[in-house]
């Protein structure tokens, strides 16, 4: 792990509280509740994204039993022909082998008041309209699509593109700037509880226009937020399709870099 | 290698008499560069228009800079380790591991890399952009210099300001952490990657790209500031390995026999046949502005072949392919070192490390070309690994 200042890092340990990342039901199954032959839920989009946040808590419990800085996975779901078959969710989770700490059943109305109770940091959904109203409250929600969360690797893998005028095409992770630094800090922290190689995160910056100065400088603004990306690339104009689709990011984070 | 005859050194330059080519009988053959990698006329566009870039005149234009799109410029890929001298960080890396490697950069950031084997390559590069902007403002045919490497991002910051420190067009780069950068490589349709690691270089050979692995030599004799010269071996870098194959198996005399007996039948690409293209199209964006004998960008091909002999077909081969080389040195089997040493090239490629070898005693800047039969016989020269 390389750490710039070691005593921030002992200081701070003691304070670290988990990561809580709320996502909804219809991110993690199958849209439409698609059964499998046992009558359980197929996994949709979010599905190997948990998996690797299970993954990186698993990893990160291993280095020390005691770590507190873990992700904290709660499942929200609207959908209220779901919420009359509790069991068959909860039993879905349980058969694919997901850890979900808490279950909110809550209607449209409450939806953003459960999230904001609950402390949410990352917000996941696969809903262009909750992403937009959980961003508008504050918190930092990411708008998952076939592209960017469904990809094969066991690492949970975040990009994070330097050029605030960039946005995946999924639509943008909208939050205000504050919510996705602290999310990003907490991140760079994970992150540097591990070792350069074999690690189960991996970062990675992208700056898509500018030249070489604009790329230095997000990795500047990264390096201040406590975040050491591992891999860099500044495109300066080149597609950014095929890379993107050679890095495989779980998803893309922007926000940090706005100038708002 | 042995010397095969008596025959002076016979340089022959500019255009060649007018040779009687026998139409193509390549047919299907075991040369993997056929189709591979073809520099397609159509999309460097020399015929076509060039595409209106709108607003972008100058270099740096209100926030924007000009990047030209990967199809139409000549990438160029250079690892970190080639374009500076970072031994003293390798010595870390290899002596104190990975972890102590970083801090060491970090601690190191504002201290820029002194300048590296392809160093003067780069610089040659952008020299010739220079020329060609001039002439053609628009276009965005020009060499895109990326830079390459397999270091995490922490050591980016120091890489930018080196590159910043000696004052390189280096826009575009890609730092991979560990993981192999060969999509990368394709994804900006690279014409050419340089490293100092012969796995990665052997790694970009077999997918299609052409590469050459680079070494420190102790001294580099000073090179031209104002003309890129590139010099190319024949054999397995501009053509296939075929007749070396012949020559390792069966013999000098075997060789020149098959040799005149094939005459006429084209030689097989090699794997620096499309860089050798491209740099020919470039050429002729200066010819058209009637900038022949002033032109800043040179080739060579520098061959132990004969000139009366075993030379024809390559030359034959050169013609058949559209190619045009400035000057072709044909030393019979002579050492090369000193004919290197004459010209001067920013970049020499052989895929003999006897020859590389040769060439960086006298202060030449030579590329391996880790392709063909002649890599079963390279005992001599450890190759480099790590980052």
């Amino acid at each position: 792990m390389v750490s710039t200042d070691q005593k921030t890092d002992v200081k701070e340990k003691e304070a670290d509280c988990p990561v809580v990342v709320a996502v909804t039901s219809h991110a993690v199954f199958e849209s439409g509740g698609a059964e499998d032959p046992d009558g359980l839920y197929v996994g949709g989009i979010a599905f190997p994204l948990l998996q690797a946040l299970q993954k990186v808590n698993e990893r990160l419990l291993k280095e020390n039993p005691a770590e507190s800085l873990l992700f904290d996975v709660i499942l929200i779901t609207t959908d209220s022909q779901q919420q009359q078959q509790s069991s068959r969710i909860t039993e879905s989770i349980r058969h694919h082998g997901l850890k979900v700490s808490r279950f909110c059943f809550s209607n449209e109305e409450d939806f953003m008041e459960n999230l904001l109770n609950n402390n949410v940091h990352l917000f996941l959904t696969t809903n262009r309209n909750e992403a937009l109203q959980g961003s508008q409250k504050g918190v930092l929600s990411v708008l998952l699509d076939e592209h960017t969360a469904s990809c094969p690797t066991e690492q949970l893998r975040v990009l994070f593109c330097g050029d605030a005028v960039v946005q995946s095409e999924a639509g943008p992770a909208l939050a205000s700037k504050q919510a996705a630094q602290s999310f990003s800090a907490q991140i760079g922290k994970m992150r540097g509880r591990f070792g350069l190689f074999d690690s189960p995160i991996s970062i990675a910056l992208v700056t898509s226009r500018g030249g070489r100065e604009s790329c230095g400088d997000a990795l500047r603004t990264l390096r201040s937020l406590g975040v050491n990306a591992d891999e860099a690339y500044c495109l300066a104009g080149v597609p950014r399709g095929p890379i993107k689709r050679l890095l495989q990011p779980h998803f893309l984070l922007s926000e940090c870099f706005s100038s708002n | 290698m042995v010397k095969m005859s008596l025959e002076p050194v016979q340089v022959m330059s500019g255009q060649v008499a007018e040779l009687k080519v026998a139409p193509s009988s390549n047919g299907d053959s075991a040369g993997s560069w056929e189709g591979k990698r073809e520099f397609d006329k159509d999309h460097l566009g020399l015929t076509a228009k060039p595409k209106p870039v709108t607003g972008r005149r100058a270099r740096k234009v209100e926030g924007g800079v000009f990047f030209p799109k990967p199809e139409n410029a000549v990438t160029v890929a250079v690892s970190s380790r080639v374009l500076f001298r970072t031994e003293r960080e390798q010595k870390v890396f290899e002596q104190q591991g990975v972890e102590e490697y970083l801090r060491y950069q970090i601690e190191h950031e504002n201290e820029p890399f002194a300048p590296g084997p392809a160093f003067p390559f780069v610089k040659a590069l952008e020299t010739v952009n220079a020329r060609l902007r001039e002439l053609y403002p628009q276009s965005e045919e020009l060499f895109d210099i990326v830079l390459v490497t397999y270091n995490h991002a922490h050591v980016g910051i120091r890489l930018i300001n080196t590159i910043n420190h000696h004052n390189l067009f280096i826009e575009r780069f890609c730092m991979t952490g560990g993981s192999s950068p060969i999509g990368y490589l394709k994804a900006w349709q690279t014409n050419l990657y340089l490293s100092a690691d012969a796995n990665k270089v052997r790694e970009a050979l077999t997918e299609g790209i052409a590469a050459a692995t680079m070494f420190m030599p102790e001294k580099m004799t000073e090179v031209s500031e104002s003309q890129l010269r590139v010099a190319f071996d024949g054999d397995a870098v501009l053509f296939s390995d075929e007749s070396e194959r012949i020559f390792k198996a069966h013999g000098l005399d075997k060789f020149f026999e098959h040799e005149k007996e094939n005459e006429d039948r084209l030689l097989d690409h090699g794997p620096l046949k499309g860089f050798l293209e491209a740099l020919g199209k470039l050429q002729k964006k200066f010819y058209a502005k009637g900038q022949r004998l002033d032109c800043p960008i040179r080739t060579y091909l520098v061959t132990a072949r004969s000139a009366a002999s075993s030379g024809i077909r390559a030359l034959k081969t050169l013609r058949a392919w559209g190619l045009e080389i400035d000057e072709a040195l044909f030393l019979a089997g002579a050492p090369k070192g000193p004919m290197l040493e004459k010209i001067r090239p920013h970049i020499y490629f052989d895929d003999q490390m006897f020859h590389i070898e040769g060439a960086a005693e006298m202060g030449t800047i030579a590329a391996h070309v880790p392709y063909g039969i002649a890599q079963k016989h390279n005992s001599k020269h450890n190759t480099s690994a790590g980052k």
